[in-house]
């Protein structure tokens, strides 16, 4: 009956592509799921731009689900079989160099996740977009021939986010073009854009992205997709401690 | 009995024959004696208020604690709260009021910065009876309820963190199952605290908001308990031990082992400084006195001539000494006793804080006269410093008539 009326309302409202969606915390869901699939595996480059040097390395990632991810470091040899596990919001790293896990504390959530401008916390609290926030659908536009939504969205009260708010903008493909993180005077901090969107894995993905802090013009992180599978069939051993300092691919 | 007052007369009299010099060495061993009793007052009163300080902020008088928590401040380490029998000990009638905290490592993040603090959840009512929270803050609010959703933050913390009253900051620490717990707060109130580490060191939260973040259900971190003397703890600890034989209870002097060896080290520190003072003293005793006697060879010669016994020429020496002494230590304790008087509404070094802070004295002092360091300082300058004459009065009473008369 629901999806027969929904059906009858996107044909009275041709406007509107997908209108299941047009409410912003649904847009976000969509988007967040969009990117993460049911399983995935995908393998980037990650440069890491400073004012006097630029740093590169390639990374695998694993991801199953929202809570469960997996990064393992590739290239260059020197950090090479460097990883993260994330299960839900805890986090393990490993290095074998010193041939160890090391749960990552509170204390350090907050700190840069190898190197970049990424915080751990970027990476762990990824989908808390969803349950975390209120959203507020700010404006429709059209962009380059597509429709994009512009969304607010406010933490709750008590959510362990300290952004004042995040504006996100998403395309109507689901793929997510930008996310600013202000303060909570108002003031920009710091940007996710994404700069480069194709086919990919069978899907049209986000390819390039640069993360950048507004304070520090001459730093960067970007990360650029090279290779993405959708849908993988990926067992749960792939998400364990084990596996993450004694990989078995 | 005539013959005291005579050489009482004599030494009297030999006294004020070199005005000058017997000014001159009655000024120095008064400023001696001033040196000793006001260092000594200075420093009991800084050691005083760091002490009063450190109670007062959060050590209360005595702590109970989970076994093992001393050692290692973690989440692990917790305790029930009060069961029938020690909440009946926590009675106790020298017992003034007690309060129950959650008290763990965290961290306070803003947009911008991060900082490791104290998270410490407190109920309101509890913890005003016991520590400083209750009358620190300076803008905002205090916390109203155990439940409530709001952070006091410290002033310098929220400086560093670049945020403010009414903002949100996310705390993150361990929850029960070693896994991350996080929440955001609210700053509901800033406060002020002395010495700054307690402000960039703790953040408070309401209580059970810290239990239902933390996972505890209602178990604590630590009971801290206020009595009426913090000298006289033995009969409530007794009490509390026995209630809680399980519990690791212990008063101030062992939870805060650093005041009680700031305690110490600055009675060493009294020690040498009354060395130094009494050794350049003694010298200026004895010289003087020396002078005095050799001067004086040819009268005491007449004396002993004409059958003074030498144990009086001994004693004129003696009386000599004792009364210059007498009058120094009169002196330098008025001085002294003047100089802490004017000193009453404390003697500032905030010019010097930034050092003082880092070891967590105030950069206030208001001295602190004790009987006991008065007496030592007196009673160190009157017996030694009669010991030291013991010399030129012996010299004095030993030269033989003959040669007195004989000598040029």
């Amino acid at each position: 009956m629901g999806a027969a009326a929904l059906a009858l309302v996107a044909v009275s409202l041709p406007v509107r592509a997908q209108p299941q969606a047009v409410d912003a915390p649904a847009i976000i869901k969509a988007a967040i799921e969009y990117w993460r699939d049911v399983s995935s595996y995908s393998v980037s480059e990650m440069a890491i731009h400073r004012p006097d040097w630029e740093r590169r390395m390639t990374i695998r990632v694993w991801t199953r689900g929202n809570k469960e991810s997996l990064v393992r470091v590739v290239a260059p040899a020197k950090d090479t079989g460097n990883a993260t596990l994330l299960l839900d919001n805890d986090m393990w790293s490993y290095t074998p160099k010193i041939n160890r896990v090391i749960k990552i504390p509170s204390s350090m959530m907050n700190q840069s996740w190898m190197g970049s401008d990424f915080s751990n916390n970027d990476l762990a609290k990824a989908d808390d977009l969803i349950e975390q926030y209120t959203h507020k659908l700010l404006a429709t536009e059209t962009q380059d021939g597509r429709k994009v939504w512009t969304i607010e969205s406010t933490p709750k009260e008590t959510a362990p986010v300290v952004w004042g708010r995040e504006i996100v903008k998403v395309r109507d493909d689901y793929n997510l073009i930008e996310h600013a993180f202000y303060d909570q005077a108002g003031e920009l901090v710091k940007k996710l854009t994404s700069l480069e969107i194709k086919p990919m894995g069978g899907k049209v993905i986000v390819t390039r992205q640069r993360m950048q802090r507004v304070d520090k013009p001459g730093e960067w992180t970007e990360i650029v997709v090279r290779e993405m599978k959708f849908g993988v069939d990926l067992p749960a051993s792939v998400f364990t401690i084990s596996n993450l300092s004694n990989p078995r691919e | 009995m005539r013959k005291t007052p005579l050489l009482l007369t004599l030494a009297w009299r030999n006294l004020w024959r070199h005005r000058g010099r017997t000014a001159a060495i009655l000024f120095a061993l008064a400023l001696g004696v001033w040196s000793m009793v006001a260092l000594a007052a200075l420093s009991r009163g800084s050691l005083e208020s760091q002490l009063k300080k450190s109670i007062d902020n959060l050590t209360g008088h005595i702590q109970l604690h989970a076994p093992a928590y001393r050692d290692d401040p973690v989440i692990e380490h917790r305790l029930s709260p009060p069961d029938a029998p020690l909440t009946e000990a926590l009675a106790h009638p020298s017992i003034r009021a007690w309060a129950g905290r959650v008290r763990v490592p965290a961290v306070v993040a803003s947009e911008r910065e991060s900082a490791g603090v104290v998270l410490l959840g407190i109920d309101p009512e509890q913890e005003r009876k016991v520590s400083f929270i209750g009358s620190a803050i300076t803008s905002g609010r205090y916390l109203e309820a155990s439940d409530e959703p709001g952070l006091l933050l410290g002033r310098k913390l929220a400086e560093q963190l670049e945020t403010e009253l009414g903002r949100r900051v996310v705390l993150m620490s361990q929850d029960v199952n070693n896994t991350v717990a996080d929440r955001g707060f609210r700053v509901v109130g800033i406060f002020d605290g002395e010495p700054q580490a307690i402000e960039t060191g703790f953040v408070f939260v309401g209580r059970a908001t810290a239990q239902q973040m933390l996972g505890m259900g209602d178990a604590l971190s630590e009971i801290v308990v206020r009595a009426d003397d913090r000298n006289r703890l033995e009969a409530p600890l007794a009490a509390l031990r026995a209630a809680a034989p399980t519990l690791d209870t212990e008063p101030w002097s062992v939870v805060e082992p650093l005041l009680t060896l700031t305690e110490k080290v600055v009675n060493v520190i009294l020690i040498v400084w009354y060395a130094i003072v009494f050794a350049a003293m003694s010298f200026g005793l004895v010289n003087t006195l020396l002078m005095a006697v050799f001067e004086r060879t040819r009268e005491f010669g007449l004396f002993q001539a004409l059958g003074m016994p030498p144990r009086n020429i001994l004693g004129q020496v003696l009386t000599e000494s004792v009364i210059l002494l007498g009058i120094a230590l009169a002196l330098g304790n008025v001085a002294a006793w003047a100089t802490v008087r004017a000193l009453k509404n404390g003697l500032d070094l905030s010019a010097f804080a930034e050092g003082f802070e880092m070891f967590g004295v105030s950069p206030i002092i208001y001295p602190a006269l004790t009987a006991t360091d008065v007496t030592a300082a007196n009673g160190l300058v009157a017996v030694l410093g009669l010991v030291a004459s013991l010399y030129p009065a012996w010299r004095a009473a030993r030269h033989v008539p003959v040669e007195a008369l004989t000598r040029v």
